[in-house]
């Protein structure tokens, strides 16, 4: 059970640092916190319940290798466009 | 729960800390590979060995590799950039992760699983027949999601028309332009 309680721990953790960090790029570090919280949490289940736990953490991992892949884009794209990628510079959805 | 347990969850947690406080991006992203690093143990004492070592390889290999490349091309290593639009904000952003973490440990609360099922140490052989079988459509999906994303990035990330790219009477009708 400590692996699911620090699961949701880091889960918190990524949240803060989602709601706290002023840069994309480390907001983009904060999501991958949550998202290996949330693998966490799926193969300490499959400890208890069964393989389909870490085929489906398998499954998370390639999901955030394409977000990754997406995000990073993005933020050089916006960096080329604005020299910053401040999150409140962004805030006016305008370019 | 063994002390190397304890101690694994412990560091696991701290370095979390790290990558959530720590000024500059690129300490946070060696912060983050650390944290990786610990959680493929855990995975690994949890029996999903093959899943700890994709861990290592994709996830600190590659994913924050490309982290560490892009804080480094855009010169981004600042992590206190721009105006900050609500003061002193931090005590609210502690109090919400902890409300989040108060939500998901009360789903937890009074939950006793038995950690004890026999997962074959969560090799390839034991993860391959499901992966191709029950979850042929889901792998098939991520599949044609990591091209679509791959477009995409291609695509975001293109620089506008160089001048060699042009046709001759596009470049000559530029120069004229530019006399």
């Amino acid at each position: 059970m400590s692996y699911l309680y620090a699961s949701a721990l880091l889960f918190a953790l990524g949240v803060y640092g989602v709601l706290t960090r002023r840069t994309a790029i480390l907001v983009f570090l904060s999501i991958e916190l949550m998202l290996n919280a949330a693998n966490l949490s799926l193969v300490g289940f499959a400890r208890a319940f069964g393989l389909e736990g870490q085929v489906a953490a398998l499954m998370v991992i390639a999901i955030a290798a394409a977000e990754v892949a997406v995000g990073l884009g993005l933020i050089v794209a916006i960096f080329r466009h604005r020299e910053s990628t401040a999150v409140d510079d962004l805030s006016e959805l305008r370019g | 729960m063994t002390p190397w347990e304890a101690l694994a969850l412990l560091l696991l947690l701290f370095t979390g800390v790290l990558v959530v406080t720590l000024k500059n991006a690129i300490h946070a992203a060696l912060a983050l590979i650390g944290n990786f690093l610990i959680l493929a143990g855990i995975y690994v004492a949890l029996e999903a060995r093959f899943l700890g070592f994709i861990q290592i390889i994709v996830y600190a290999g590659a994913i924050v590799v490309l982290f560490l490349f892009v804080i480094m091309l855009l010169y981004a290593a600042q992590g206190e950039v721009g105006f900050d639009p609500l003061v002193r904000s931090r005590p609210l952003a502690a109090l919400l992760a902890l409300g989040a973490a108060l939500v998901l440990l009360s789903g937890l609360w009074g939950v006793n699983l038995a950690f004890a099922k026999d997962l074959k140490g969560g090799l390839p052989q034991a993860l391959g027949p499901l992966l191709y079988g029950d979850w042929l459509f889901v792998l098939l999906a991520v599949g044609f999601l990591l091209m679509a994303a791959t477009v995409v990035a291609v695509a975001l990330v293109q620089p506008t028309r160089p001048l060699d790219a042009l046709s001759p009477e596009e470049r000559k009708e530029e120069k004229e332009v530019v006399r």
